[in-house]
């Protein structure tokens, strides 16, 4: 069977020229309307002394000396870091279980399909104010009931450890977003051809192998564009962090959404936040870039 | 025609024929392990929705009991929450966001399905170099694009209207729908469009009468998400817009008032903005259940 | 003319000349003392303004009255409510990026700084002077001081009118204060009788007496689960370090900056003042690292503390049947002093209403902040929202509308603590020197480092953000 996605040969690129670009084009162009040029010129305050919002004199690199020199930006880059290292797998790997029980066959799917998505429905604010609800110290419903009744936090609570709460957020980020891998996954299973099963199960392959030799490499493009996908979305989670920590205790849960949004709204300190906005940006992209690389030849992705 | 016709009727005939409900590797055993199965998916559902329930449940509950320990399970609810929500006018704002996220949904669909198939189909020039910037878009936090949107808008007067949130939320949007559904695309089977081209389709023609309708369930899919991102987007719905374009997440805040946190407005609020996603994913999942196959999966 | 037809005249028209004497040598009775927001906005009928404010229950019925203004002058007043954090954000990102589409923004006293640093606002005292809108009847003096001039003054001008008076009092629950067994066993030990706190070493010695563990006994009770003496804010933002600063660190003597705007950080006293503060988390739900200005009110309503010091417009929402099972068994004090003291101070959070540089009708949108503070606005005021807010006249406390509502005992509170507020200093980078503060401030509540060490710390932080703050 010829691999899904092959492109038409070489003599097809004659005949249809221009087309492709043509389908492109729409979209490149909003795209650079209005993903690009915000950015220049977020990149262009980064180059200059703002005060007050308004554009001062060229500062050259000094925006991004301070920002670098910084020692609570690079703490907040690794709060980030532990973040999307926790939340991101773990939302993956329940959500590639749960695809597959749902695959499975089982009955009500069509209930449970959508009930199960709720969590990725709600708004992120909301989100936060339903945990806040959940695990405030003392009068939280699971920090009472649970928590406190099996006498399992002594002296603190979950939001207020700052061992304990960065995972907290995890929690809810994984409770948040797990259904939203659910849910892509559930529906590359479900595009998978029949064909290289049955051929597999006359073969006498075991449910197991069929799983690692069959499904992972045929799900790989859409496991990794999703992975990646979430793990961008994971650096910018702000409203959840903010509602239920503030970035505390001490700076333990400060990541950078937060440590930018503190720039910017507290401080009004446009310059560094833009740079900082590049910094995230550049770091991103190469991480982005490297991704792609490695999926594509180790794991055959692209 | 005859010849696409005919393959894409052999193609659904043979994925009917492998037949019903259980899909891939490890035929069911049966209705035990099918209840088996069934049974962990409804625990584990539960779970996962109770914080959820415990909101809908705080949506009548009188706010003195609300927080109470141990919790109170029985009470006489009340209609004041639902009552003041719909006094504080929380319907136009649910209706914005429809409109906001319906627009910024579908100029996505629209301009980034042709981009999607083509990417995957076509050997565009460096089309790496451009998959990256598309992704690019979306790399820097919008905590920090924000205020340079602020003032860019501001100053093109795009400030509190439908048209710069609109576009303000493709940065993300179309990015992502791209992406997701370049993947996607990439799945389809190729015999169908190079049957359409050797019966003298022309590629567009193949694009909207043999891709699009394979295309569906994932064009559903990302769209729905797209459309989900949209709904609850908060940051540049509050910067970007303004009294004439206050979404439903920005009226959130006001229930955090100087007197208190309104948790039973809040809850309501919060239960009625999943109504209508809900609703969508429910009646359109049959379509993102079914994949990319035309054959029938049975759900 | 003949004589007779001169005397005609003079008897028909004697009272004009004699009025024109009269004004002439008595000019305090002449027509212009009756002035009016109708005639003062005669030149200005017809044009639209937009205000920004923060939605308060008491703005909510101001929002009400402005038909009655808008009827008065002919001003189209589009007056927008957003709650604390938007109006924070967005007025600032108007009046700093030049956008100008609010006329009237409300500001909260730390946010002075940075404004005024911008050179955004602009200065009322041109209307002040201005006889033709100058409301004769305004008087200035009955403002809540030190408040409205703390906030509105500065460098000889005058930024503004006071709008709104957010104050911290002291909030207990008075039946456990008022239980004869708790009364007696409280004298025993401690030696004098138990009542709201007046300092805060009494504060201290009933939260101690109040902390019990699940299975003790509290007024007559078995606990069914523990119970603290005192609860405080304690998150990392919010208002945190302002409760610390004005409610314990300035009793004791200390501030941040000296009388040059230099940071004195680590002074003695504010060790004591922090040390003081944090002792307090021996008594307190061991969540209050993550404690906002929020949960606060939520955890004396679910009734899991004895005392608190909180904003009052919360107890407003919580002290009524319906909202918390123990509404009613509240009662409320001034903020504490020190009780070795000489200074006292209380945390207070005075914000105003000022009008935005680039505003293009700054006279019709002077008219309009005036009409707000007015006192016949004031009053219909209160009276619609039925006593609930916090004035900002001092003749509104005695108000019916205040002294019928069943928070006498509130107001009287509330006007304990505004006798010693002040507006927050006025220093440009208030926000990231707080920011800094909070956290070394928390550390020391969590017992993760001495009071000594943190202000330290602080003092070598803030000072490398600015050398001298104030402006």
């Amino acid at each position: 069977m010829t691999p899904a996605g092959a492109r038409p040969g070489g003599g097809e690129a004659a005949r249809v020229g221009w087309f492709p670009y043509a389908l492109i084009a729409p979209a490149m162009l909003t795209l650079i309307a209005v993903g690009l040029v915000p950015f220049l010129y977020t990149v262009y305050l980064s180059f200059h002394e703002m005060r007050h919002a308004q554009i001062g004199d060229w500062a050259g690199l000094s925006n991004y000396r301070a920002l670098l020199l910084n020692p609570r930006f690079w703490h907040s880059a690794g709060v980030s870091a532990l973040f999307i290292a926790t939340a991101v797998p773990l939302a993956f790997g329940l959500g590639l279980a749960g695809a597959l029980i749902l695959n499975r066959g089982i009955c009500l799917r069509s209930v449970i399909i959508p009930v199960r998505f709720v969590p990725t429905m709600m708004a992120p604010a909301v989100v936060a104010i339903l945990w806040k609800i959940m695990l405030a110290g003392s009068w939280g419903l699971i920090s009472y009931n649970v928590i406190e009744r099996f006498g399992i936090l002594t002296g603190t609570s979950v939001l207020a450890s700052p061992a304990l709460a960065l995972y907290a957020l995890v929690l809810v980020d994984v409770w948040q977003w797990t259904p939203f891998m659910m849910l892509a996954l559930f529906a590359g299973l479900q595009s998978l051809p029949e064909t290289p099963y049955r051929a597999a199960a006359v073969d006498g392959a075991t449910a197991l192998q069929a799983f690692r030799r069959l499904t992972v490499p045929l799900m790989m493009p859409l496991m990794v564009v999703i992975g990646l996908l979430r793990l961008i979305d994971a650096s910018k989670v702000f409203d959840t962090i903010f509602l239920l920590t503030g970035g505390g205790p001490g700076t333990a849960t400060e990541s950078v959404s937060l440590f930018v949004y503190k720039r910017v709204f507290d401080f009004w300190d446009l310059g560094p936040a833009a740079a900082t906005a590049v910094v995230i940006w550049v770091m991103f992209f190469a991480f982005a870039n490297g991704f792609y690389q490695v999926a594509r030849r180790k794991l055959g992705a692209f | 025609m005859a010849s696409i016709k005919s393959l894409a009727a052999s193609s659904a005939r043979s994925k009917e024929s492998e037949g019903a409900s259980t899909a891939r590797p490890g035929r069911s055993r049966g209705g035990r392990r099918r209840a088996l199965f069934t049974a962990l998916a409804v625990a584990w559902t539960a779970v996962g929705v109770f914080p959820v329930l415990w909101m809908a449940v705080m949506t009548v509950k009188p706010e003195a009991l609300m927080f109470a320990r141990p919790p109170v399970w029985a009470f006489t609810p009340t209609a004041e929450h639902v009552r003041h929500v719909l006094a504080e006018g929380f319907v136009w704002n649910l209706g914005r966001s429809l409109v906001v996220a319906g627009l910024s949904t579908a100029l996505v669909v629209v301009v980034g399905t042709p981009a999607a198939y083509a990417f995957a189909r076509f050997p565009i020039r460096r089309r790496d170099d451009l998959l990256l910037f598309v992704l690019a878009t979306r790399l820097a936090p919008p905590v920090a694009l924000v205020i340079p949107f602020y003032l860019i808008y501001a100053r093109v007067g795009l400030l509190d209207t439908y048209t710069g949130l609109v576009l303000a939320y493709l940065t993300f949007n179309l990015s992502f729908y791209v992406w997701v559904l370049w993947s996607f695309c990439r799945d389809l089977p190729v015999e169908l469009e190079e049957a359409a081209r050797a019966d003298g389709y022309s590629p567009g023609r193949v694009l909207i009468r043999v891709v699009l309708p394979l295309l569906r369930p994932g064009i559903i899919a990302t769209s729905v998400l797209c459309f989900i991102f949209a709904w609850n987007e908060f940051l540049y719905a509050f910067m970007l817009g303004g009294k004439a374009v206050e979404t439903l997440p920005v009226a959130v805040p006001k229930l955090i008032t100087s007197q208190g946190v309104k948790w039973g407005e809040l809850s309501v609020v919060g239960i009625a903005a999943l109504a209508p996603i809900a609703a969508v994913v429910f009646v359109l999942q049959r379509h993102i259940v079914r994949g990319l196959t035309m054959g029938a999966v049975k759900g | 003319m003949s004589a007779r037809r001169t005397r005609q005249i003079v008897r028909k028209t004697w009272p004009v000349p004699l009025a024109a004497l009269l004004l002439a040598i008595v000019p305090g009775l002449s027509p212009a003392q009756t002035w009016s927001y109708k005639d003062a906005a005669k030149p200005y009928t017809g044009r639209s303004i937009t205000i920004l404010d923060e939605v308060t229950p008491l703005q909510e019925s101001m929002k009400a009255l402005v038909p009655e203004f808008e009827k008065e002058t002919g001003i189209k007043v589009d007056y927008q409510l957003l709650n604390h954090f938007e109006v924070i954000s967005k007025g600032q990102a108007d009046m700093l990026s030049g956008r100008g589409a609010y006329d009237a923004v409300m500001l909260h006293s730390p946010q002075m700084g940075l404004l005024l640093e911008a050179g955004v606002i602009r200065p009322i005292d041109e209307f002040l002077g201005n006889k033709a809108l100058s409301n004769p009847a305004l008087d200035r003096a009955d403002f809540i001081e030190p408040a409205a001039d703390s906030l509105t003054k500065f460098g000889g001008k005058t930024y503004g009118f006071l709008n709104w008076n957010y104050n911290v009092v002291y909030w207990a629950r008075g039946d456990l204060l008022s239980h004869p067994t708790e009364r007696a066993a409280f004298k025993k030990h401690f030696n004098y009788d138990l009542a709201p706190a007046k300092t805060l070493q009494q504060m201290r010695d009933i939260a101690q007496f109040f902390t019990r563990k699940k299975g003790e006994k509290l007024a007559g009770e078995t606990l069914e689960s523990d119970f603290y003496g005192i609860v405080l804010e304690g998150i990392k933002g919010g208002t945190t370090l302002w409760t610390v600063l004005d409610a314990f660190v300035k009793n004791f003597g200390g501030d941040l900056f000296d009388a040059d705007g230099r940071p004195t950080v680590n002074r003695p006293e504010n060790v004591a003042g922090v040390k003081f503060w944090a002792e307090l988390w021996k008594y307190s739900p061991p969540g209050q690292a993550e404690y906002s200005l929020i949960d606060v009110p939520t955890v004396m309503g679910n009734g899991i503390a004895a005392q608190t010091l909180a904003w009052s417009d919360f107890v407003l929402g919580i002290d009524q049947p319906g909202k918390s099972k123990l509404a009613g068994k509240f009662l409320y004090a001034g903020s504490p002093a020190n009780a070795q003291g000489k200074k006292r101070s209380a945390e207070t959070e005075p914000s105003g209403i000022v009008i935005s540089k680039h505003s293009k009708q700054p006279e019709a949108t002077y008219l309009f902040i005036q009409w707000m503070v007015d006192k016949t606005t004031q009053q219909q005021l209160f009276a619609k929202s039925g006593g609930a807010g916090v004035p900002i006249r001092t003749s509104t406390w005695a108000l019916p509308s205040l002294k019928q509502s069943r928070f006498t005992g509130l107001y009287a509170a509330m006007q304990e603590s505004l006798k010693y507020g002040i507006a927050k200093p006025k220093a440009p980078k208030l926000y990231e020197i707080m920011d800094v503060l909070v956290g070394l401030v928390q550390e020391v509540g969590l017992g993760k480092k001495t009071a000594d060490a943190a202000l330290k710390e602080g003092q070598e932080k803030v000072t490398a953000i600015c050398a001298k703050c104030t402006l």
